[in-house]
């Protein structure tokens, strides 16, 4: 009796996963399946059995010049990730290795940079973009991005090189290495697979953010995130076309985050929680 | 010459008693003075905006110094918009941590008392709604939630027979908070999750010894050993979803009417094109800005002050 008891239990359970991950999984599924649709079969969702066409696929790269897009998507987000990954990875090094008094006060201070609002900082950075005359450039893309990848990599990388024992640097030490041949040639090495998961996040980042991408630029550094209000026409929205576009952006970044799937935890939370 | 040589030695030797004396210092400097420079001057520049009637187009000098007066026309309920805003903000902030901590929570709970071959699979359906760009999902829920032709309201109608407009005025609010639920409380559970595997057997099996109850080992040995871990996701959750833009700007820009305009979208509506107030935008950006640092920086000292 007990047993049964359980076992029903159990199926409950697995009822119940089951419902969540079809919650979770249909935009996605749905995006795909969007995306292979002729026009007239998206406006009839019932409909299951549809020929599936690619046509929406070769008019974004063929009139909607998407590949450009992309092109910025990736230069940008390149770009800031080593930017970010140079300066943050050794200020990371300094908030590991080191004691000082305000230590705590400062990371937190680094912390609260992830907290700023895009759409607060969005103005005067339009602002300053105009007056330098650099609005809609990939470089004012990068500037931007790089003020929340910096504070993101310095929380990671600090993680990462406190587990790290000391032990290993003061061996180098005493056989006769230098500060910088110790970075370079035993912790470089070692922490190199943080390193890799941090710069997939920064890359991630990057690719999704939306608020700058679409308010900074106006033709030349559109990225891919921005593309879906090209896609609002007189006529209505062109669904077929943005989910394709969807599809194409979202595909790259769930595979890498597949790859840095053991330190999701920490590249959500900012690298606050070490899971 | 010879004065100017030894005023650089002075600088260059005081510098370098200054990172000899903070050797971190070496390190940390060049991330932190980037940070001081694209995040703190752009911030001062916002306050010295708000203070200005600048609108977008003008040229500087046309600008004058307006001190408060965009402050008190928020603040004194001329704007009433400016009161709605917050009033949603904060509303959908507490609805959205709350349902999603719960919700997350319980779907962890599930995950970790339940041993199955395909959880592998569930972990990265998880991942889905975190890694997906969010403006581009938030664009695939808007097609999803039309009334006429989107694919919730053919279940809907084919299983209930009822019809919801989902992005009507009552509904819009809503619709959102279900975006963000569905985006977040993924994140909620691969926390707490994560959470869940790292706590000790040994306090729930003396506590099997001594009787207790499913509620009192969830309350008395569950909740108190990740007290850090929910307490971070709270913070993240509370603050992003002050942040709110991308979701509610793609499904409903604020609309219909102002019933979905959160205080972010408050200033882009201020900002934008064709109201071009850059000056009073500015105002509402610092208000934004102090909510959120004031709450994060509250919440932050009460984690440091148990720490």
């Amino acid at each position: 009796m007990k047993i049964r008891h359980k076992k029903a239990k159990k199926t409950l359970r697995l009822v119940f996963l089951v419902l969540v991950c079809c919650f979770i999984i249909l935009p996605f599924l749905w995006m795909i399946m969007v995306s292979l649709r002729n026009r007239v079969d998206i406006f009839n969702p019932g409909n299951l059995f549809i020929t599936p066409t690619i046509k929406n696929y070769v008019t974004i790269i063929e009139n909607n010049n998407i590949l450009k897009y992309f092109m910025n998507s990736i230069i940008i987000a390149v770009v800031t990730t080593i930017v970010s990954l140079v300066l943050g990875s050794l200020a990371a090094y300094g908030f590991a290795r080191y004691d000082w008094a305000k230590r705590e006060d400062r990371a937190f201070w680094v912390l609260s940079q992830r907290f700023l609002p895009p759409m607060a900082v969005v103005i005067p950075y339009f602002l300053m973009g105009a007056v330098a005359g650099i609005l809609d450039t990939r470089l004012l893309l990068v500037i931007c991005y790089t003020t929340f990848n910096i504070p993101f990599t310095i929380w990671m990388m600090r993680g990462f090189i406190e587990e790290l024992p000391f032990e290993v640097e003061e061996a180098a030490y005493i056989d006769g290495c230098t500060k910088l041949q110790t970075i370079r040639k035993i912790i470089l090495p070692l922490v190199a697979p943080g390193m890799i998961a941090t710069a997939i996040f920064c890359v991630i980042n990057s690719w999704n953010e939306f608020v700058f991408a679409n308010f900074l630029t106006s033709i030349y550094a559109k990225t891919v995130p921005t593309s879906v209000m090209m896609y609002l026409s007189v006529s209505g929205v062109k669904w077929g076309e943005m989910a394709a576009t969807g599809v194409m952006s979202v595909l790259p970044v769930l595979i890498f985050a597949v790859i840095v799937q053991k330190n999701m935890i920490r590249g959500l939370t900012f690298g606050s929680v070490k899971g | 010459m010879g004065k100017v040589l030894t005023q650089n030695n002075k600088r260059s030797f005081s510098l370098k008693n200054y990172f000899s004396r903070n050797p971190h210092a070496k390190f940390t400097a060049p991330a932190m003075l980037t940070m001081l420079l694209l995040s703190v001057i752009p911030t001062l520049f916002l306050a010295v905006i708000s203070l200005t009637d600048y609108q977008l187009g003008w040229d500087f000098s046309r600008t004058k110094f307006v001190w408060f007066e965009n402050f008190i026309r928020l603040l004194s309920g001329s704007d009433p918009d400016f009161w709605h805003s917050v009033f949603i903000s904060v509303g959908f902030m507490v609805a959205a941590t709350t349902l999603e901590m719960a919700m997350g929570f319980i779907l962890a709970l599930v995950l970790n008392s339940t041993e199955f071959k395909l959880k592998p699979l569930v972990i990265s359906i998880l991942i889905i709604p975190l890694a997906m760009t969010p403006s581009i999902a938030a664009q695939m829920w808007k097609l999803m939630f039309n009334a006429e032709y989107g694919i919730i309201n053919y279940f809907l109608q084919a299983l209930f027979h009822i019809k919801v407009v989902w992005l009507s005025p009552e509904m819009a609010f809503w619709s959102v908070l279900i975006v963000d639920i569905w985006q977040f409380v993924p994140f909620v559970t691969i926390i707490v999750y994560a959470g869940l595997r790292s706590i000790p057997q040994e306090p729930y099996e003396s506590a099997a010894i001594d009787g207790a109850s499913w509620w009192q080992e969830l309350w008395y040995i569950t909740i108190p050993m990740m007290r850090k871990l929910l307490f971070l996701a709270i913070l993240f959750r509370v603050i992003d979803s002050l942040k709110l833009f991308d979701t509610a700007f793609i499904l409903t820009q604020g609309g219909p009417g102002n019933a979905t305009e959160f205080l972010s979208l408050h200033v882009f509506r201020m900002a934008n094109a064709q109201n071009g107030l850059i000056g009073r935008a500015a105002s509402i950006a610092i208000v934004l800005l102090v909510i959120v640092s004031v709450v994060s920086m509250y919440l932050i000292k009460l984690q440091r002050s148990e720490e």
